[in-house]
């Protein structure tokens, strides 16, 4: 995972420097390709099950057992959830979580704790499981759409 | 004092620090302070206070921005607060205040002070203390609510309380401490404050901004959430008047009263003794003329227990007049007797003087989060229309103590949906409602005050209440036309389980039953504060293993939609000459998996408004406020907007894109024949940020 993480990113920084920005654009096409949004399996079935306890100790205090909310914190599945993240990315939650939550201690949770967290929410809100983890770098996550809503086809 | 650090940005060299405030005039133009920015007190206007002034009015007579013209409107300035802090921040709740040319507010994940220049929002100075572990133990993180101003023609002060809960007063000009108020321009507020206290660990803190009255500074107190309380013996909330010029405390105001004292009889078995909470964390409203200061105090501990806080415990969710000089009560008004609803006062009462009986009234007007607004005559406490006591339900929760009956106000009627029955839910489709009424049936569900009820497997899982916990209205409060006597106040409408569960384990609250759900062990709560294991907090307990079979309560969702019909949030206008409902309009663009679902396909839907919290401000012709959520537009564009509406008939005049929901409630004001209107957005991806709106110069 590492090691195919660092090549594109590499790459790209390769190719811009030449200027071949056709090329750029297949590496953009290739990352979307993975999964273009939450709806194609942007997470593993494994990622849950450890994202589950993850939140259990870190999230449930504020957030609910059930990912409701509480007094002050907001729900983390159903509607108000999803029509605040709705077209953002599976990075911009994980940025969030990672750089601002726990909020007794942001910024202490390492990266897999937070993908493993995010798979967890996926799950709950019923965005189905697939084979590709989700990965704990939002540099690696721009490329996938959180939507609320499935969409057609 | 060893983790205090003092910067101030943007002077010319940080030695200037080291010189005091005299050092600047004779050290030449290099250490000069920042300029004042250019502005013109003749036709300038200002915005002295949170909410505009004392009185709480969120209202400025200003009409260059118009119904006519509200859609031109052009961004004039961003100001993102990225830098500030060690961290983004995306809960900014600020409200900037206006004076001579310059905003200040408090912002970042630290609570910086800052200064900026109102026509460009350039930075002008910044104060930032590093208070290291005890800010991290703080009930109240972030970058607050704003500060405060005085002057008294000369000198000028720029105060603000810092998330580990301490007074700062800074010279406004170049955000350095006053070293003539408190120790060098800082007031340890957990000290002074009748009551022991760990200063680093004591659960106590801050986010609105202190009131400034004469020359008094009044300081109120906030906790952590009460649903799980960590113990019954907590700090206890009192509130403070202090000098503004030296920091010396002139009063203390025991919202708890101590034995002796006027409210003590009101808790049975001397239950005052031991309960803490009981703070103001409102904003507060003050009237010089009459000398009062209006003090809006919450629970004592336990938001939905009342277990070891017997009798109707006074002042707890009551309206509290004081005197602004020496903190003697006045009057107070009990607007819950021994609440069990978490119906903390919110907000400030507006200070409104209308028309009543043929003569002119000094007036309050007190938004809540059970959606009723009480006007009362602000120099007695008196209801202006009767407020009569009814008979509420008594609940079944061992140890626990029910109020026989709960003030009910006969005008205004509410201004959102109370209590839960058949008619609040979905209704979009008889299917759906039929779910909802399926749905309910595992629920306790009543009229307003119906207590919460113990939760069990297999149901009834605990008590329906609506609105929910966080109102109706929160912490924005609402705003006021003086002219024509017209309150305007946004309120969600949510309905929210309140269950009762034991509690056996010490390590998670001393209280024998907490806020929770049957089968889920409860989770000791920290909210916003900070779990320190060497300062005597605990770590979470590990997931419960294993849980008794039954059915189980599941989201409050009917096909993943609202279990209460919409509007979600709206807008209310109160006319305060008759004591009823002007206009209620939807707030808030539909939101997207509603305007998506498949089952409400080839439904016409009207707007359903959007629950969040958030004030609105009045100006001479509109009522103007941001959603509450964000939505996908049009152009396929996330965001919200910014709205404006007729502030007579309710009609939307005008609305401008804002790439974030509402924050914190906006301002406006007039600088150099300009009108501007500033407001600070934030939340989801998008951390926070203060934008400025004007017209461009053709209009």
């Amino acid at each position: 995972m590492r090691i195919s993480r660092k090549v594109p990113r590499g790459r790209t920084a390769l190719l811009a420097a030449a200027g071949l920005l056709a090329m750029t654009a297949t590496v953009a096409s290739r990352a979307q390709s993975a999964a273009s949004s939450v709806w194609s399996g942007a997470y593993t079935a494994e990622q849950a099950d450890r994202g589950k306890a993850a939140y259990a100790t870190n999230c449930a205090a504020c957030h609910a057992p059930g990912l409701t909310g509480g007094d002050s914190a907001p729900p983390l599945s159903g509607g108000v959830f999803l029509n605040n993240w709705n077209g953002t990315t599976t990075g911009d939650l994980f940025t969030r979580i990672h750089d601002t939550m726990p909020a007794n201690d942001p910024g202490s949770l390492g990266g897999k704790t937070v993908s493993d967290i995010e798979a967890f929410i996926f799950q709950a809100n019923g965005f189905p499981a697939g084979t590709t983890p989700l990965p704990s770098d939002p540099q690696l996550m721009t490329g996938t759409k959180i939507l609320g809503t499935k969409p057609a086809g | 004092m060893s983790s205090f650090s003092r910067r101030t940005l943007l002077l010319s060299t940080g030695a200037t620090l080291l010189l005091g405030k005299a050092g600047f005039a004779q050290r030449g133009p290099a250490l000069m302070p920042p300029a004042i920015p250019p502005h013109d007190p003749k036709i300038d206007t200002e915005w002295r206070h949170y909410a505009a002034d004392q009185a709480n009015t969120r209202y400025a007579p200003l009409d260059q921005i118009n119904a006519a013209n509200f859609n031109n409107l052009e961004v004039a300035w961003r100001f993102k607060t990225d830098a500030l802090g060690n961290r983004k921040e995306y809960q900014f709740e600020a409200t900037p205040l206006l004076v001579k040319g310059r905003l200040f507010l408090t912002a970042g994940a630290r609570r910086d002070c800052v200064a900026l220049d109102a026509a460009t929002g350039e930075m002008l100075w910044m104060y930032r203390m590093d208070e290291g572990q005890r800010a991290a133990n703080a009930p109240r993180q972030l970058s607050g609510h704003g500060c405060s101003y005085w002057s008294d023609g000369t000198n000028e002060r720029v105060l603000f309380v810092t998330t580990g809960y301490r007074l700062v007063s800074l010279d406004a000009a170049t955000g350095i401490p006053d070293p003539d108020f408190g120790d060098k321009g800082v007031i340890d507020l957990k000290t002074d404050f009748d009551q022991e206290l760990d200063p680093l660990t004591a659960d106590v803190g801050l986010h609105a901004t202190p009131l400034v009255v004469k020359n008094v500074v009044v300081v109120g107190a906030s906790h952590t959430a009460g649903d799980v309380p960590t113990t019954r013996f907590n700090t206890k909330g009192y509130v403070r008047g202090f000098d503004v010029k030296t920091g010396k405390r002139l009063w203390t105001f025991h919202t708890i009263p101590k034995k002796g004292e006027y409210g003590y009889d009101s808790w049975i078995d001397g239950n005052a003794d031991q309960a803490g909470n009981g703070g103001v964390w409102a904003q507060m409203s003050a009237d010089e003329d009459l000398g009062l200061v209006y003090l809006p105090v919450e629970l004592p501990t336990g938001d939905e227990m009342g277990l070891y806080r017997h009798g109707p415990a006074l002042f707890g969710e009551s309206l509290v007049a004081v005197d602004i000089m020496t903190g003697q009560r006045k009057w107070h008004y009990q607007f819950v007797h021994h609440g069990l609803w978490d119906r903390d006062v919110p907000c400030a009462p507006i200070l409104c003087d209308i028309p009543h009986n043929g003569k002119m009234v000094k007036a309050l007007a007190q938004p809540t989060k059970q959606a009723f607004l009480y006007v009362l005559d602000r120099e007695t406490g008196k209801p202006i229309w009767p407020i009569i006591e009814r008979k509420v339900a008594a609940g079944d929760v061992p140890g626990e103590w029910y109020s026989p009956t709960q003030p009910f106000p006969t005008k205004p009627p509410a201004y959102d949906r109370q209590g839960v029955g058949p008619d609040d839910l979905i209704d979009f489709t008889p299917e759906l409602h039929a779910q909802a009424l399926e749905l309910i049936k595992n629920y306790v569900t009543g009229p307003l005050y119906t207590p919460p009820t113990l939760s069990k497997i297999g149901g009834p899982f605990g008590t329906l209440i609506a609105p929910g916990v966080q109102g109706g209205t929160n912490w924005p409060g609402g705003c006021y036309d003086p002219e024509t006597c017209k309150v305007y106040v946004y309120s969600k409408t949510t309905i929210q389980l309140v269950g009762i569960v034991p509690n056996t384990d010490k390590n998670v609250s001393d209280f024998a039953y907490v806020h929770g759900i049957a089968g889920v062990t409860p989770q000791a709560q920290h909210a916003m504060g900070a779990v320190n294991e060497n300062a005597g907090f605990r770590p979470p307990p590990p997931p419960p293993a294993g849980a008794p079979a039954g059915p189980r309560p599941g989201p409050l969702l009917v096909q993943g939609l609202p279990l209460v019909k919409p509007p979600y949030g709206r807008i209310t206008v109160i006319d305060l000459t008759r004591g009823d409902i002007s206009w209620q309009v939807a707030h808030g663009e539909t939101p997207d998996n509603i305007r998506n679902h498949p089952a409400l396909k080839g439904l016409k839907i009207p707007r359903t408004g959007r629950e969040g919290n958030l004030g609105p401000l009045c100006t001479k012709t509109l009522v103007i406020c941001g959603e509450a959520g964000f939505f996908t537009n049009p152009q396929g564009v996330r965001g919200a907007m910014l709205r404006a509406y007729d502030k007579a008939t309710g009609e939307e005049k005008g609305a401008v894109y804002i790439p974030a929901p509402q924050s914190g409630s906006p301002m406006t004001y007039m600088l150099r024949g300009r009108q501007y209107i500033v407001v600070t957005i934030g939340g989801g991806n998008y951390s926070g940020e203060l934008v400025a709106f004007k017209l461009p110069k053709e209009s």
